[in-house]
Order: C-alpha cells, then sequence, then structure tokens
C-alpha cells in the first residue's frame, strides 16, 4: 500500500518515501515509524519558513559558542563553523538498549585486546591475530609494552561508527581507540537543539547526555595515582587542531585544565603544568594528541606536540594518560577479519554486535579476492594517517584501479577491503525542504566500575548529497543530534556531586598554564595596539574631512601620527580624504591593522576556553569586520572614510567593557589588563610626542591640540572643564595627568601598578619594592613629579622638557613590558635530539 | 671468556643546556651465550631521575632525566660479562635448507616462528628494497643449507665491500652503501639483515663491543676498542646464528652482545632530548674490553 506523505504531513515540510532499503523513517510498507511521527509532525507544522529561521538561530548560536571546525584543505579560512542539520537523528529507547549492549561487550573486548596485546600477547603467540598484522602495524608501539592502567580497564574511551545495515541492523564499520573525537560536538549539538526548539525537545522524551560527561569525569578522577587534589588536564595539540573547540569545550564542561606541549614538562619522573606560582603536577591528562606524537624521547622525535620524558612518568605510574599510550593499534581494521576469534579467545563467545566483512591483504586467499573484486570494494590502509585515504573501488578509473592494484601488491599487509557499505538514509533540511541522506552514528563508551557507560545516541553524521560515498567531518559532512527516545519521560539524573577531591580552582586561577596568561596579556596589548591606530585614522579622516583645509605642515604632522602609531611608512602628502584612503589601499597600514587584530584573534583562541559566549560574540564582530575592512576602502566613493572604522571601534570597544565587566578578577584578568594598560601608555605617549613636542603657531596649534583630544576621547569633558578653546597645558593636565581620567596615562600608570601588586613575587622581598613594582613607581613618580609650566616651555621651538618626559616615559614602559615578560612567562629553550637522523622508529 | 668492559660516552655542548631527557642502550643482556655478571651506570652531571628498565626486545634500558645545567654530558657504563661460543657453530653445512626455512617462515604456527616474524618485515632503517634481494639471490637457492649461503653472503659483503668510517653516518640509508660499496659494521649489518629479509629470513640487529688484540709484542692501548654491530639470524626450528659481516665471521667468546632489536634505532647506545645546547655538540667515545 503507498500513501501520500501529503496525507501524513498536511503542512508545508514533508519528507518524501525513499526509494529502495534504507529509509530510517518509513517502515516496509511505508509507514512512518512510531518514534519518528511526532517529530515529523511538529517540523510538518512548522514549515519551511519557520525551520529556517529555527536553523539561522542555530548557526548563530554555534558562532556565538565559538564551535568551529577546522578543514586542513582550507588553506585560506580553516575555521568553519560547526554544521548542524536541526533534524535529529530519532532511536527508539527499545532499539538503543540492544544497541547499548553490544557495545558494552564491544568494549569489554576491545579493552581486553588491548591489555593482551601489550601485556601476555596471548592471541599472537596462538596465532589468533597474524603476527604481520600486529608486527607491521605503526600503531604498535613498542615503547609502551608493559604499561597498564589501574583500575579494570585499559581502554578509558572507545568511540564506535555504526550504520544500518541493508535489514536496517545496525552495523559496526570502525573503532576509535585512540583518542576519539565528536563527544564534545554531540554536547554542543544537543546544547543548541534544546535552545532551538525548546517544547519539541521537552516534549520528545529524550536520554540525557550529562550522565555521559559525569561518567568520564568521574572515571578520570578515578584514575589519579594520587588520592587527593588530583589535577587533570585535556591536552590538545592546540588551536589549528581540526576538533579544537571540542578540547576546549571538553576542558570547560568537565573541569579540567586544557593544556599544550609547552605547558608541561616532566621533572623527577612527574608531569607538571608551568603556571605563575611554579609547577603543579598533574595526575591524569586526557589526550588529544596522537600517541606516536607524545613524548619526542622514546617516540615520534621530531613532536612538537609532546612532552619529553611523558613516557618514563606514565611507566613510573606517576601519571595516568587516557588513553593510554599505544592505544591507537586498535584501530587497525585487520582486527575485524578475526574478530570472531579473537572474541571467541577472550570472551568465550561471538560480538552480538556485528562488524562489517573485512578482508586482509596480507593473507593470500583474501587478497585473491580483493585483486578480483576490486571494483565492488573499498580499499583501506591498515593506518590510519592524514593524507593516506581510503579509495572506492566503484570510484576509480581503469588507470587508477591498476595503480591501486599495484599498490596493494607492493605492500599487501598494509592493506584491507570491505564492501561498499549502503547507508541508511535520514531526513536532512537542505534548500527549504527535507531530503534523505545517507548517515552514519559515531557512538562513545567511557569505562565505568565493571562496564561501559554508553552516551545514549552519539553524534550522527550525514552526507552532503545524497550519493555522498565517504561521509566525514572533514570532507565536510553535517552533523545531527541523536535522540534516543523513551515512550517515559526519563527520571532525572541524580546530581553526583559528592565532594570529590578534584582542586577547586581558587578565584585567582592561580594555576593557569602561563601560557593562557601571556595570550591574555598579548591579546590586550593587540587589541588596544589596533584601537589606538583606528582613533588616529579616524581623527586624520575628520581632519581631512573638515571644514578649514590643513596647512602642509599640518598634514605632515599627521602624516607622521598615522605612520607612528601604525609602525608604516606613508610616502606623499596628505592632501585630502582621498590620498589617505589610498594609502590605506596600498596595504600596509590596513594590514598593519590587520596584523594585530589577527594577532589578537589568535591569542582568543589559544585561551578560547576562558571567554564566555558574550566574548566570543564580540570576537566574531570583529572577525566580521576585519574581513570587511579591505573591501571597505576598495570603495573609493566613500562619502566620511572614518565611519568605516567606527565597527571595528565600537567592537573593540565592546570587547573591552566585556572583560572588565564578566571577567574575575584572577590573574587572567590582570595580565590582559596590564597589557591593555601598558600598551595604552605607550601608544598616548607616542601620539603626544609626535604631536606636541614642537611648539607651532596659532590656529594650527589648537588643532592638533584638538585632534589629540578627539583621538585620546578627552575632547567633551575638556570642552566641559575648560571651554571652547584648547591649551596645551590643560590639555595635558587631561590627558597626562588626571587620575580620573582612563584614558591619561598617569590612570595606566597607576592600574598597572595595582596589578603588579597582586601578582606572586619571587621571595626574598620584605619591604623593599619588587622590580616589576619598582618600575610602575618609577613611571608614575616620572609623570607625577613633572610640572606643567616647564614642560609647556618653549626651548627653541620645543617643548624640550615634554619631549623628554615622553621619551623616558616610553623606555620604561618597554622595560616593564621586557620584565613582566621575563618574570611570569615561560621561555621554553629549544629542543633537539641528542642524535639526529631522519630516522622514526616504530 | 670473562671481560670487563668500560664504555665512556662523552658529549660537549656549544651552549648551556638546561635540562635533558635520555634513554641508553649500554648495558649488556645475558643471552644464551652470554651472562652478564655485574653493571653500573654512572652519568655526570648527577641525574635528577634514573630508571633501569627492560624494554620490549629484552634489553636492558637506562632512562635518566638531568635537571642541572651543563655544558657537557658523560656515561660511563662499566660491566663483567663472561661470554661464550654460538652452540652448533661447527659445521655450517647440515641442517636446514633455504627452502625449508622459507617455508616455514611463510607457513609454522609455532610460538617461536610467529615471534622471529618480527624481524622479517620492514623496519625504519631497513626498508625492503630489489637490489638487495639481487645482491643475494644466487646464494639461496632451495637446496642450499642456509647457514652456508648465510656464512657465504657474509663473505660476499666482507669482499665487496670496503670499511671506510668517513664513508658512512648513521643516518646513511642502505641504498647509498649499495652504491658507493663502502662503510662501517652498522652498514653492513643493515645491509646483510635487507638481503636476509629479502630471502624471505627473520634477522635481527646486535649492538655490543669486540674485544680487539693488540699486534703481536705490544700493549694494548687504552680506549682502543670500540662498539661494533653484527646480525644474528633465525633458522626455524634450530634458533638463532650471528654473523659479523665486517670481520667474515660468525660471532664468537670475543663479541659481547649490548643489545638487539630490529636495526639500528631499536638499540642507539644513547638518544634523548635536550634542552638548549646549540649545534653540533662534539661526542667522544672510548671503550676498553679487557679479559679477567
Amino acid at each position: 500500500m503507498s500513501i501520500d506523505p501529503a496525507v501524513i504531513l498536511p503542512a508545508g515540510l514533508s519528507y518524501p518515501p525513499v526509494a529502495g532499503n534504507g529509509d530510517e523513517v518509513r517502515d516496509n510498507e511505508g509507514h512512518i515509524l512510531p518514534h519518528w511521527s511526532y517529530l515529523l509532525e511538529s517540523i510538518a507544522e512548522l514549515g519551511p519558513e519557520a525551520f529556517s529561521e529555527r536553523q539561522a538561530k542555530a548557526l548563530r548560536i554555534l558562532r556565538d559558542d565559538g564551535a568551529t571546525y577546522n578543514i586542513y584543505s582550507d588553506a585560506k579560512s580553516p575555521s568553519r563553523i560547526w554544521n548542524l542539520d536541526l533534524v535529529p537523528n530519532i532511536i527508539s529507547s527499545d532499539e538503543w538498549g540492544a544497541v547499548e549492549a553490544g557495545l558494552q561487550e564491544r568494549g569489554e573486548l576491545f579493552n581486553l585486546l588491548l591489555r593482551d596485546i601489550y601485556g601476555p600477547g596471548k592471541l599472537l603467540r596462538q596465532g589468533i591475530i597474524p603476527a604481520e598484522a600486529l608486527f607491521s602495524h605503526r600503531g604498535f608501539l613498542r615503547a609502551c609494552h608493559g604499561i597498564t592502567v589501574p583500575g579494570e580497564h585499559e581502554l578509558i574511551l572507545h568511540g564506535v561508527d555504526l550504520i544500518r545495515d541493508d535489514d536496517g541492523k545496525m552495523l559496526v564499520i570502525g573503532d576509535r581507540t585512540q583518542s576519539p573525537s565528536g563527544a564534545g560536538y554531540a554536547l554542543e549539538n544537543r546544547t543548541v537543539m534544546s535552545r532551538v526548539f525548546p517544547s519539541l525537545f521537552r516534549d520528545s522524551h529524550v536520554h540525557r547526555l550529562a550522565a555521559f560527561f559525569q561518567q568520564l569525569r568521574n572515571k578520570l578522577i578515578s584514575l589519579s595515582p594520587h588520592s587527593s587534589r588530583s589535577r587533570i588536564a585535556v591536552l590538545t595539540p592546540g588551536p589549528r587542531n581540526e576538533t579544537y573547540f571540542e578540547h576546549a569545550y571538553l576542558a570547560n564542561y568537565l573541569g579540567f585544565y586544557l593544556v599544550q606541549s609547552d605547558d608541561l614538562v616532566v621533572r623527577n619522573g612527574f608531569l607538571w603544568m608551568k603556571s605563575l606560582d611554579g609547577l603543579n603536577r598533574v595526575d591524569v591528562l586526557l589526550r588529544r594528541v596522537d600517541d606516536w606524537y607524545c613524548d619526542p624521547v622514546e617516540l615520534r622525535s621530531d613532536s612538537r606536540l609532546g612532552v619529553a620524558g611523558l613516557l618514563e612518568a606514565v611507566r613510573a605510574g606517576n601519571l595516568i594518560v587516557a588513553n593510554p599510550l599505544g592505544s591507537g593499534v586498535l584501530e587497525n581494521p585487520v582486527f575485524l577479519r578475526y574478530l570472531p576469534d579473537i572474541s571467541k579467545a577472550l570472551l568465550g563467545r561471538e560480538l552480538r554486535l556485528p562488524s562489517v566483512q573485512t578482508h586482509w591483504c596480507g593473507e593470500p586467499e583474501d587478497l585473491a579476492y580483493v585483486l578480483e573484486h576490486l571494483p565492488e570494494l573499498v580499499i583501506k590502509p591498515i593506518y590510519r594517517t592524514s593524507g593516506i585515504s581510503s579509495s572506492a573501488g566503484a570510484l576509480l578509473t581503469q588507470a587508477e584501479l591498476v595503480e591501486l592494484r599495484l599498490r596493494i601488491l607492493a605492500n599487501p599487509a598494509q592493506y584491507v577491503a570491505q564492501p561498499v557499505m549502503a547507508a541508511s538514509y535520514l531526513p536532512s533540511f537542505q534548500d527549504n525542504q527535507l531530503l534523505p541522506r545517507p548517515a552514519i552514528l559515531r557512538s562513545f563508551a567511557v569505562a565505568s566500575n565493571n562496564s561501559y557507560s554508553i552516551m545514549p545516541g552519539g553524534l550522527t553524521r550525514v552526507g552532503g548529497t545524497e550519493s555522498e560515498f565517504i561521509i566525514s567531518s572533514q570532507s565536510g559532512a553535517n552533523s545531527k543530534d541523536t535522540w534516543v527516545v523513551a515512550s517515559e519521560p526519563e527520571r532525572l539524573l541524580e546530581s553526583n556531586s559528592r565532594g570529590d577531591d578534584l582542586q577547586i580552582r581558587e578565584a585567582e586561577n592561580i594555576n593557569l598554564p602561563s601560557r593562557v596568561l601571556e595570550n591574555l596579556y598579548w591579546m590586550g596589548r593587540y587589541a588596544e595596539r589596533a584601537e589606538a591606530s583606528l582613533r588616529i585614522l579616524r581623527t586624520t579622516f575628520m581632519l581631512l574631512n573638515g571644514e578649514e583645509p590643513l596647512t602642509p605642515r599640518l598634514r605632515q604632522k599627521f602624516r607622521a601620527a598615522v605612520a607612528k602609531v601604525t609602525t608604516t611608512v606613508l610616502v606623499g602628502d596628505l592632501i585630502s580624504d582621498q590620498d589617505l584612503v589610498r594609502q590605506l589601499q596600498d596595504g600596509a597600514v590596513l594590514s598593519s591593522i590587520a596584523n594585530n587584530l589577527n594577532s589578537m584573534l589568535f591569542c582568543a583562541d589559544e585561551t578560547k576556553e576562558l571567554l564566555s559566549s558574550d566574548t566570543y560574540r564580540v570576537i566574531n564582530d570583529i572577525r566580521d569586520a576585519l574581513a570587511d575592512l579591505n573591501s571597505t576602502f576598495t570603495v573609493a566613493r566613500l562619502s566620511a572614510p572614518e565611519e568605516a572604522l567606527d565597527p571595528l571601534v565600537t567592537a573593540l570597544m565592546a570587547l573591552s567593557g566585556l572583560n572588565h565587566e564578566s571577567m574575575i578578577r584572577g590573574f587572567g584578568w590582570r595580565f590582559m589588563e596590564l597589557g591593555r594598560r601598558l600598551e595604552r601608555a605607550t601608544q598616548s605617549s607616542a601620539l603626544m610626542n609626535c604631536l606636541l613636542s614642537t611648539v607651532l603657531p596659532e590656529p594650527e596649534q589648537s588643532r592638533v591640540n584638538e585632534a589629540l583630544l578627539l583621538t585620546l576621547e578627552g575632547l567633551i569633558s575638556y570642552r566641559r572643564r575648560y571651554g571652547a578653546r584648547t591649551a596645551i597645558q590643560t590639555s595635558l593636565d587631561l590627558v597626562l595627568l588626571d587620575g580620573d581620567n582612563p584614558r591619561s596615562i598617569i590612570y595606566q600608570l597607576t592600574q598597572m601598578l595595582a596589578h603588579v601588586r597582586k601578582l606572586p613575587n619571587s621571595k626574598g622581598y620584605l619591604h623593599e619594592l619588587p622590580p616589576a613594582e619598582r618600575i610602575m613607581v618609577e613611571g608614575s613618580a616620572l609623570v607625577r613629579l613633572s610640572s606643567l609650566n616647564d614642560m609647556c616651555a618653549d626651548v627653541d621651538g620645543t617643548r624640550l622638557q615634554l619631549k623628554n618626559v615622553l621619551t623616558e616615559l616610553e623606555a620604561l614602559l618597554l622595560r616593564a613590558s621586557d620584565m613582566i615578560t621575563d618574570r611570569y612567562f615561560d621561555h621554553r629553550e629549544q629542543s633537539q635530539q641528542l642524535v639526529s637522523s631522519q630516522w622514526e622508529g616504530v | 671468556m670473562r671481560y670487563r668492559i668500560r664504555h665512556i660516552t662523552e658529549y660537549r655542548y656549544a651552549n648551556r643546556v638546561s635540562h635533558c631527557y635520555n634513554l641508553a642502550h649500554m648495558i649488556p643482556r645475558s643471552t644464551r651465550r652470554q651472562t652478564c655478571i655485574n653493571s653500573r651506570i654512572d652519568v655526570s652531571p648527577t641525574v635528577a631521575q634514573g630508571t633501569r628498565r627492560t624494554d620490549y626486545f629484552g634489553n636492558s634500558a637506562y632512562h635518566f632525566e638531568i635537571q642541572k645545567p651543563h655544558r657537557e654530558l658523560v656515561i660511563t657504563s662499566s660491566c663483567e660479562v663472561e661470554t661464550g661460543s654460538q652452540i652448533g657453530d661447527a659445521n655450517l653445512d647440515i641442517g636446514r635448507t633455504c627452502g625449508e626455512a622459507r617455508k616455514q617462515m611463510a607457513r609454522a604456527r609455532s610460538e617461536d616462528v610467529i615471534l622471529a616474524r618480527e624481524y622479517q618485515l620492514e623496519s625504519s632503517m631497513i626498508r625492503a628494497d630489489d637490489q638487495l634481494r639481487d645482491f643475494a639471490k644466487d646464494l639461496f637457492s632451495d637446496e642450499r643449507p642456509l647457514l652456508t649461503a648465510v656464512s657465504d653472503l657474509t663473505q660476499r659483503i666482507f669482499e665487496e665491500f670496503s670499511y671506510s668510517p668517513a664513508a658512512t653516518t648513521i643516518a646513511t640509508p642502505i641504498a647509498e652503501v649499495m652504491a658507493s660499496r663502502k662503510g662501517v659494521c652498522q652498514d653492513f649489518a643493515h645491509l646483510q639483515i635487507g638481503c636476509l629479509r629479502a630471502m624471505g629470513f627473520a634477522a635481527k640487529y646486535v649492538s655490543g663491543y669486540l674485544e680487539t688484540l693488540p699486534p703481536p709484542g705490544q700493549e694494548k692501548m687504552v680506549g682502543a676498542d670500540a662498539t661494533h654491530a653484527w646480525l644474528s639470524i633465525y633458522s626455524p626450528g634450530e634458533g638463532w646464528f650471528e654473523f659479523d659481516p665486517t670481520n667474515n665471521t660468525m660471532a664468537g667468546e670475543q663479541h659481547i652482545i649490548t643489545a638487539w632489536g630490529r636495526d639500528f634505532y631499536d638499540v642507539t647506545p644513547l638518544r634523548g632530548v635536550i634542552f638548549g645546547g646549540g649545534s653540533d655538540p662534539a661526542m667522544t667515545v672510548s671503550v676498553d674490553v679487557t679479559r679477567i
């Protein structure tokens, strides 16, 4: 019986039946399955337009959360907003129960397999796994032999990729045991879905994800070799990694530190995190760096992502790494070929959840079969690295097939082949309609007391087209939230926060890695530096557009000021605003601003885990304005070019305001403030020096003076205080000496002094001022003790005293910056191999 | 034979090294024909952490960490070792033929053969290469006794290659050695292992020392001995046999084993990561092997 879909879905958004097998939404007779009907009805009711709006809202939330996925092949804009398709994948609770049991069983098996491979090697010795399959797999790390993890499980996290076979049954197509990614994205998807469809989500009785993450957190805490005050960190390769968002997101969600290679050091057989108050021991590392890269002493020697001596710390039992180093060996697809025997040997039975049929070319019969059936198979290398991918025989030309055959024959043991799997289809919202898209599900298991806890659902990914062949996030697939729906509402999870021993982070954040503090410091500096450039440009545009034309001398003066603040060279006279626009188009000035902003954005990425959604929104505004900056100035017919700069100035001000209003007054905030204040003092001083150190006749002097006040945001206050006519002496009073003016130099110095007083100091200073304080006091004194009269005195056309004070101040600020850098930031020496060679042991 | 061995390695750095992490394979392991009676390793400056363990291949590995700034690193390994000659090296013409051995290597399910297969596969410094196969092929026909063929190959390498310490570094690939026909013990061992693997056999790299005797009537010079390298081949069902292509001989009592692995990379005497140090550290090695 065929059913007209319009009968079931009366409104605009219907989902047509999929031809052939593999429709996840309908049964064989074309009836919509019960667990899908509520969702599809709700979507239909909503209609395409409203659905589009929700999709846009989701995109906004993802963007504000900084949810990105970096595409390596796209060098120009590698950072993409995470793709979320708002139609969830729905799995009934009944079906999920069986899948869950299957995944637990598989987790147990892979755990035992891992233990055997790096322990007694029973399976190898008995010939159950072929010697070549293990010995020639690059994931088999001999250096990790004999290392064990305390507790029942070696394998802490296990990711499994599932599809539905022709009968609609779940089938495993691969395992992720290295450092399975995607759990954090699944959580983000869930968060967004529940915000975009609050009532639909609530009424659907979806199984929650929180318990899984709580289990992960508990498991990691329980692994710590030290019973109290454990410190747990997430090791990330850094912001350029494809899933960096997830690393930061998980670290935050779980309450762990996010660390990179340079934050860590091994000393006396323990792992330590470098922070402001010295070294803090790390007990457990949740690694998102592939094991092979984790220790340049014993593993990959040219790795910059690991820590020298890490493996020895693990061997000594002083550090637990999850997943354990060497666990990547389980991703070897050859094991799938022998899984029934492995399972019988280790569990005494075959697995309930079947795996995709796998042929290993290292086995002569398999090789013969594979070579004969190449066009029907997918050929995969047994070791997964970037740059080497699977080849689908069906998609290859005759010449490519020949080439593939030769490649296999040259090294048969390095390849497996699997049949092409026809994925099942899920509805996906594209082009304002629901279209069938092939789907794959990654499930996640975490070791719990005596079994594995499975995340209800997981991360569903769908192909971008109906015939998408290989679905992977790297090739731009879409993702979906996965709903395991119960017929009954789920009882709420009891909060399990039984005062665990995890060290509470002090309000002062004393334990932040030094790298994070350094990045916050530079984020403050770059933001302020960019702002100073924008401000002087804006002032110059306004003057050029003003009623009175600028005299040649003033034009020269402002050209010099722009050049000084933006540290660029400007050639030619600035007669009109168009000259400046042309100068901007030539690129040096704009790229100087862009460089500062890009550097600031880089620092923001490095400290991603500390930034709130609100902050991220502003950061995105800056990113947008920055992207528009060049195109803005290619339009020569700008009526008021200075206005084009306004959005950026506003965004930067918003950022500064947000930081001021919402950041905890910890060391992170202090360092960002220090950077900001130091840069502002430096820039203001440079500008004053440039504009005021030469005595000019009136009315030029007044115009320069006004321009300075305008740039330093002081013109309005000045006028209120002193009336319309400006004089140098009173201006200096406002921008140099007025402690109530947040843009005056003395204000910056006072704030900096207050900040450095709060920083930890080396011991041995009882009453003597520590160096950083001393330098700030020196700066304040220099400014405070200057007399306005002396500074304004005309010595052969120069305000000599002013010039001297500002020059000295600039030198002092430079020293202050060096001192902060030397004292508080880590200066990692370049490491090198004692014996250098190009060889890499496996 | 009983020996006392002292092996001193010194590094001098252009710049200060603030801290370092090292892994040494300098303590002789005990084997079927050798017992390490006692051993010690001294490191200057003092180590912050030093651990001895048995590595994957059964070798003694010594890990150490130095946290003191230094410009000079000295590692002194001292030991006493009792060595014997190889069992069954009397007549190479009896025993498995190449054909039988090859068949066993490919098919046998015994644990020994399974574990030996690890040494038949490519390793980081020894890749499969047609040149190697061609160089050895005529010696390994099915009917020839395996050990005779290996012995002939050892002789061929000894005769066709000249010993030249200046010609190669630890990073010289086998293909270059093949082309220049020059090298040192490490190169010849790698070369012969490559040939044997290409012929379908398992062979491992053995690092150690060789006692050298002074010319008649002269005193032996201190530090005149050197680290040495040779190889060991597996004959299914018969065990492992050591050959030394640098000296065209089977390894004997004067061959003292430190460690073995798939190639030099697995048993590098000293490797590690240093922080600082500048470029081109100067290294000197001196070895004394004394009969006691």
